[in-house]
């Protein structure tokens, strides 16, 4: 009796001790989202706009985290790409199989976002792409968790070439088919994609190419494409390139006395001002770029009343990281916005309606976006293409505009509907690179 | 025969004169590598490297301590020199009898951490010296002066470094061991004393390319990746450790580079100049200028 006594204490001790056992950690388990974030935080896309996307995630990330979301600890955990895709790749996979992420944020690079979203597709992982553009990324692959709020890159070269076409006749005084143009970009998946957006925008406002070429992006020399731009004798160059391309080609072009009547940009190292207004000096005056509007210049009233606020936060909060910046890049405002879209669209719904934050949970929340134009502080909307469609996982209410620094200022120049001034075009007689 | 005569014109010689010009670019960086290997016989890896700190210290001389370029630029071949002495002593000197490819693995060890102490030290951002120097305008064709200036210090280099070698004592000391560096201790002479002055002259050199190409390029601490492979393969190119074969090396590679570029892509100028590299390594593997044993 006294043995079948003890022995049914044992058991209810044990029952007890499985209950509580289990009971503990349950409680203890908070809930939380683990997101790894990576950028290039070293090596030459660093500099090139990446360390801004970087600072841009990481405000939004840290107001967040002193929040949390829907009952939902944040904890993003942070990882340096190296400016190398296959540290990108490594870090992307360590990041998924070690950290145990419950998703990825980020992708400066084009030629990183490719591979890296089709490893992250493989191994079923969440991934929400704020920056890179190569439609590469995307197009026909059908990928079902990868996700891009941002505009891709056939856009951008689609946007600048109309801009050129809708304004040749009034401010060129030239009819589009009159129109010489040349096309030169980066040889890596960013460069290549606009520029194919770029040609076939050329082709389509019937643009006389005079010539378009790649080249590496880390080329010691471009004085050859520079001698051949003066053979070729473009209206207009549409150029695709990171930092230290850019300047080299800006000051090389200057010193080997190239003329023409526009330079268009297309974002990355054309987004940083203050690095091309030290490389270029007051050659960069009235010189284009194609982004998605920066945050701070973005129309107030068009914007969801919520957004303001927001926006004036993630400008107090750079201007302490980098104080007295003359015009802050549109790169910071770009990838706090887009990290703004995941963490009030995607993650409540995917919490509150598909009880999670799996990649299943994300990626229904993902597709269920549905913000109308101004619903962004970049002022497009979000509405993402859904399986089987060509882009699947792309942003198509996303668009870039083009602006134009003039004295040390940012304007909107194009699309009419976000315009914040008349472009200047031509380039100014007397100004260096002026064929007038 | 009018489409073969148009390619003559003066685009195409401003081409030439462009490849002469990054010619006497890459002579410059080529010829202290070529002078360490020659006599010291370890290739440094992390030669760019010293490039891209003699820029930075060119940078902060000027642009934040307002010095003048003329007097920043003997400070800076001076600290470049010192750091090329001061490479030797403590990782190369160790290493003089150790198999070749660890000497290699430590230079290359030594790029890594200078790249990082940069990226730690100066931060990634892209630094620009502004300075402008104005453009040589000949009819359409325009030259730089920055430029014309690396080519001419390359030009100067060269032959203040061959008078060095044969009118001087120290000069013949360094040639004499670069032929046989056992037999030289054995009649007395101070071999260690000659490495590090040759150090302290590789990095010398190394500082006056890092003052000529800070006039030209952004210094970041990857700037040493523009130019560490092709110095590298022009040394090779025109024999390790052979000055002059390495100088001439240097035009014969800048000329493919620009004048591949402008009948094609700019791309297709490097790959013709790297797949030349590639056929003279199979008919000359010991350098376009070796001599036949």
């Amino acid at each position: 009796m006294p043995g079948r006594k003890a022995a049914r204490l044992l058991v209810g001790l044990t029952a007890a001790v499985a209950v509580l056992g289990l009971a503990v950690p349950a409680n203890a388990q908070e809930k939380k989202i683990k997101i790894g974030v990576i950028y290039d935080l070293t090596g030459p896309l660093a500099g090139g706009g990446s360390e801004l996307q970087y600072i841009g995630a990481k405000i939004m990330l840290d107001q967040f985290t002193k929040t949390g979301v829907e009952g939902y600890k944040i904890e993003a955990v942070y990882a340096d790409a190296q400016s190398k895709p296959d540290v990108a790749i490594n870090e992307a996979v360590r990041l998924i199989e070690q950290e145990k992420v419950n998703m990825l944020l980020g992708f400066f690079s084009s030629a990183q976002c490719v591979p890296v979203a089709a490893r992250v597709e493989q191994l079923k992982n969440f991934m929400w792409i704020t920056t890179c553009i190569s439609s590469a990324v995307l197009s026909d692959k059908n990928f079902k968790y990868v996700f891009r709020p941002q505009a891709s890159g056939d856009q951008f070269g689609l946007m600048t070439t109309d801009f050129i076409a809708q304004n040749a006749k009034a401010k060129l005084g030239k009819d589009p088919k009159d129109l010489r143009v040349a096309i030169i970009h980066e040889d890596g998946a960013y460069g290549v994609d606009v520029s194919k957006g770029n040609e076939a925008g050329a082709k389509k406002a019937g643009f006389n190419i005079v010539m378009k070429e790649g080249y590496a992006a880390t080329a010691p020399d471009l004085s050859a494409l520079v001698t051949k731009l003066k053979r070729a004798r473009p209206d207009v160059i549409f150029h695709t390139g990171y930092n230290p391309d850019i300047t080299l080609f800006g000051r090389q072009a200057r010193e080997q006395g190239l003329k023409f009547a526009a330079l268009v940009g297309h974002g990355a190292g054309y987004g940083v001002y203050e690095k091309l207004k030290e490389g270029l000096g007051g050659d960069v005056n009235h010189v284009f770029n194609a982004d998605p509007i920066s945050i701070w210049a973005a129309n107030e009233k068009g914007l969801n009343a919520k957004l303001p606020p927001v926006i004036k936060m993630v400008g107090e909060e750079f201007d302490k990281v980098k104080p007295g910046v003359a015009i802050r890049s549109a790169h910071v405002g770009m990838a706090a916005s887009n990290t703004y879209v995941f963490l009030t669209e995607v993650l409540p719904r995917a919490i509150k309606k598909y009880g999670g934050v799996d990649p299943e949970a994300l990626r229904k929340a993902a597709l269920e976006v549905d913000l109308p134009e101004g619903g962004t502080m970049l002022g497009f909307g979000v509405k993402f293409f859904g399986e089987g469609e060509q882009m699947a996982g792309q942003n198509q209410r996303s668009f870039p505009v083009v602006i134009q620094y003039i004295d040390d200022k940012s304007y909107v120049v194009w699309p009419k509907s976000q315009a914040q001034r008349e472009a200047v075009l031509p380039l100014p007689k007397g100004s260096t690179f002026s064929n007038q | 025969m009018q489409a073969f005569l148009d390619i003559f014109d003066i685009y195409l010689l401003e081409a030439v004169v462009n490849g002469i010009l990054l010619g006497g670019v890459l002579a410059l960086l080529a010829l202290g590598l070529n002078l360490i290997f020659g006599v010291i016989d370890v290739t440094w890896i992390c030669y760019a490297e010293l490039v891209m700190i003699g820029m930075y210290g060119m940078y902060y001389m000027v642009q934040v301590f307002g010095l003048p370029y003329w007097a920043a630029a003997p400070i800076a071949i001076l600290l470049v020199a010192a750091l090329g002495a001061a490479l030797h002593y403590i990782v190369i000197a160790p290493l003089l009898t150790a198999p070749p490819i660890n000497q290699l693995l430590a230079t290359g060890g030594v790029l890594f951490i200078l790249q990082s102490f940069a990226t730690v030290a100066f931060g990634i951002d892209f630094r620009n010296l502004g300075i402008r120097l104005p453009v040589l305008a000949i009819g359409e064709m325009h030259l730089s002066y920055s430029r014309l200036l690396s080519f001419a210090a390359a030009l100067i280099g060269m032959v203040t470094v061959y008078l060095f070698m044969t009118r001087t004592y120290t000069g013949t000391a360094i040639r004499a061991i670069s032929q046989d560096r056992q037999i030289m201790s054995l009649m007395g002479v101070d071999t260690k004393r000659i490495y590090l002055i040759t150090s302290a002259l590789g990095g010398a050199l190394a500082g006056l390319a890092a003052c000529l190409l800070v006039l030209q390029y952004d210094v970041h601490p990857f700037v040493g990746l523009s130019f560490g492979p092709i110095t590298f393969l022009i040394c090779v190119l025109g024999g390790l450790g052979n000055f002059v074969g390495g100088f001439i090396a240097a035009f014969v590679f800048a000329e493919i580079i620009s004048l591949g570029g402008l009948f094609s892509d700019l791309e297709w100028g490097y790959v013709l100049a790297f797949a030349f590299f590639i056929v003279m390594m199979f008919i000359r593997p010991a350098g376009l200028f070796a001599r036949r044993s």
